[in-house]
């Protein structure tokens, strides 16, 4: 079936649909849904193609379709690959990109990039803040 | 159509290794949403019991109209005296107590006649709709980690009698977090409903379709969600409740192969319903993108246009004043502007007073002026 006549079955209503802010912004939030907005481009459902990128325990999951899997297959239809923790977005960079070269969906290289690097960016500590500077009187009696 | 593909039988214990059986034409059909809801809207309807208000209500009362001349309304009172009631307003819909507005009856048109063909037509498209991956999730059923879609059994199960085997099967097929979602999404209904045996309500779990009860109904009956149905009464309220496409069909074998017999094919009628062939397509093809980028179309349109950059941040000039951006927008205005000013010239040329050459002065005058 087309990914196009699934777009416009699932458009409308589907239960991944989020509506909250009236004239806002309409998300979506189904697996493989870069950005979680709801449109045909980045909709984790309608398309054939699509690239996951989780958090999993250990690092980042990046899930995709394999190769001349059946249109019925689910579960085995998946490919996953997982990032550590410890690389960077470069490493992410690399992997998106490979798979950019292999012609899978080479237009959602930037958004692919985008919510890896914020997954990573995530799993790191924050900076304390710097210590507050005394002011004032509070100077005068320390 | 490309070649058919094959769906695998899952094997259960103790059965026949697994086997594969063609997907039936049947889950290929043309999937309409606007007709699946159009049908479910009007057979929801089928179930509804009549209700009326008392046909009594509000003209139990020998309430008669004042008429004109007490400086009241005219609407009909109660009349008497010692209670309240007397001299109240009463009858009409705007009244306390009065009788509500255009009264409920009994014969309303409570079902809804669809014609067979359309009835048929929406259970075709919610069974094609049932063997996409993507509306079936769509719809919220927890299928992320079951092998595909559509699901096949083998018909072994339909011998179980025992709810723990269901159980079993459910989990040995990775469908059972369908079944939990449902056990936890059980809530008390809100309104009268809690006390008119619809206490609570829940999602919809998966719909176990078999060929023949030799148990399976009881022992899946149980389960929060799930439902059963023999192939053959296949039922739109239950393949497509609410009116969305895509619900978790677990099919046995037997109920699976069966479908081309009941449903026929594209050319070739089923058994079970009298000259019924399966709806065929507008077009074949519906991938747009695969269309647009065709050969056919790509040879026949126009090459794209050079990419016209605009430059943000100029100011715009306003083509009526300005001449230059005119001409830019609209070549002939230049022309035209052209013969108008010609058009001009040559009316003036035209119409141009000629200067009077000054006569000479008569003889006789001269004389008389040069005259000594």
């Amino acid at each position: 079936m087309s990914s196009d006549l699934q777009w416009l079955l699932l458009r409308k209503s589907n239960s991944f649909f989020v509506k909250r802010v009236p004239e806002g912004p309409v998300f979506s939030r189904e697996s493989g849904n870069l950005t979680n907005l709801h449109s045909f481009k980045y909709s984790g459902l309608a398309n054939q193609k699509t690239i996951d990128i989780s958090e999993s325990g250990n690092g980042i999951k990046i899930t995709t379709r394999k190769q001349g899997a059946s249109p019925i297959a689910v579960r085995k239809g998946l490919a996953s690959s997982t990032i550590r923790n410890r690389s960077g977005g470069r490493r992410a960079a690399g992997i998106v990109s490979k798979l950019a070269k292999r012609g899978y969906r080479p237009d959602l290289r930037t958004a692919a990039l985008a919510r890896a690097s914020a997954i990573l960016a995530s799993h790191q500590e924050k900076k304390p803040a710097p210590p507050k500077k005394v002011r004032g009187s509070k100077v005068v009696k320390a | 159509m490309a070649s058919r593909p094959t769906v695998n039988v899952h094997a259960t214990a103790g059965g026949p290794s697994s086997s594969s059986i063609p997907l039936p034409a049947v889950l290929t059909a043309p999937i309409r949403l606007d007709v699946v809801q159009q049908v479910h809207k009007s057979l929801a309807k089928n179930k509804r019991q009549a209700y009326a208000v008392s046909e009594k209500a509000g003209h139990q009362t020998s309430a008669e109209s004042w008429g004109t001349g007490r400086a009241v309304a005219r609407i009909p009172r109660v009349g008497g005296g010692g209670t309240h009631r007397s001299g109240q307003a009463a009858f009409g819909n705007m009244c306390r107590g009065g009788r509500m507005f255009a009264p409920t009856k009994t014969w309303r048109k409570w079902h809804v006649k669809v014609n067979q063909n359309q009835r048929r037509f929406a259970v075709v498209s919610a069974l094609a709709a049932s063997a996409l991956p993507s509306l079936v999730l769509a719809r919220g059923h927890r299928i992320e980690q079951i092998e595909e879609v559509p699901l096949v059994v083998d018909s072994a199960i339909e011998s179980y009698a025992k709810t723990k085997e269901a159980v079993a099967l459910l989990k040995d097929l990775n469908a059972y977090a369908d079944v939990v979602k449902v056990s936890n999404s059980r809530k008390l209904r809100a309104g009268k409903g809690k006390l008119r045996n619809r206490r609570h309500r829940q999602r919809r779990g998966p719909l176990v379709v078999y060929n023949e009860d030799n148990g399976i109904v009881k022992a899946f009956r149980n389960l929060p969600g799930v439902e059963l149905v023999n192939v053959r009464r296949l039922n739109l309220l239950q393949l497509a409740p609410g009116g969305h496409l895509g619900r978790f069909v677990i099919w046995t074998s037997g109920a699976f192969a069966l479908l081309d017999e009941i449903f026929g094919t594209f050319d070739k009628a089923s058994t079970f319903k009298k000259d019924y062939i399966l709806p065929t397509a507008k077009i074949a093809n519906p991938d747009v993108t695969r269309l647009i980028n065709s050969d056919e179309i790509q040879s026949v349109v126009r090459p794209a246009n050079a990419k016209h950059q605009k430059r943000p941040w100029t100011q715009h000039k306003n083509p009526l004043v300005n001449k230059g951006v005119l001409f830019r927008l609209n070549p002939y205005a230049k022309t035209l502007r052209r013969q108008e000013l010609l058009k001009q010239e040559r009316i003036a040329k035209k119409g141009a007073k000629k200067p009077k050459a000054p006569k000479a002065a008569g003889e006789a005058f001269l004389k008389t002026l040069f005259a000594p």
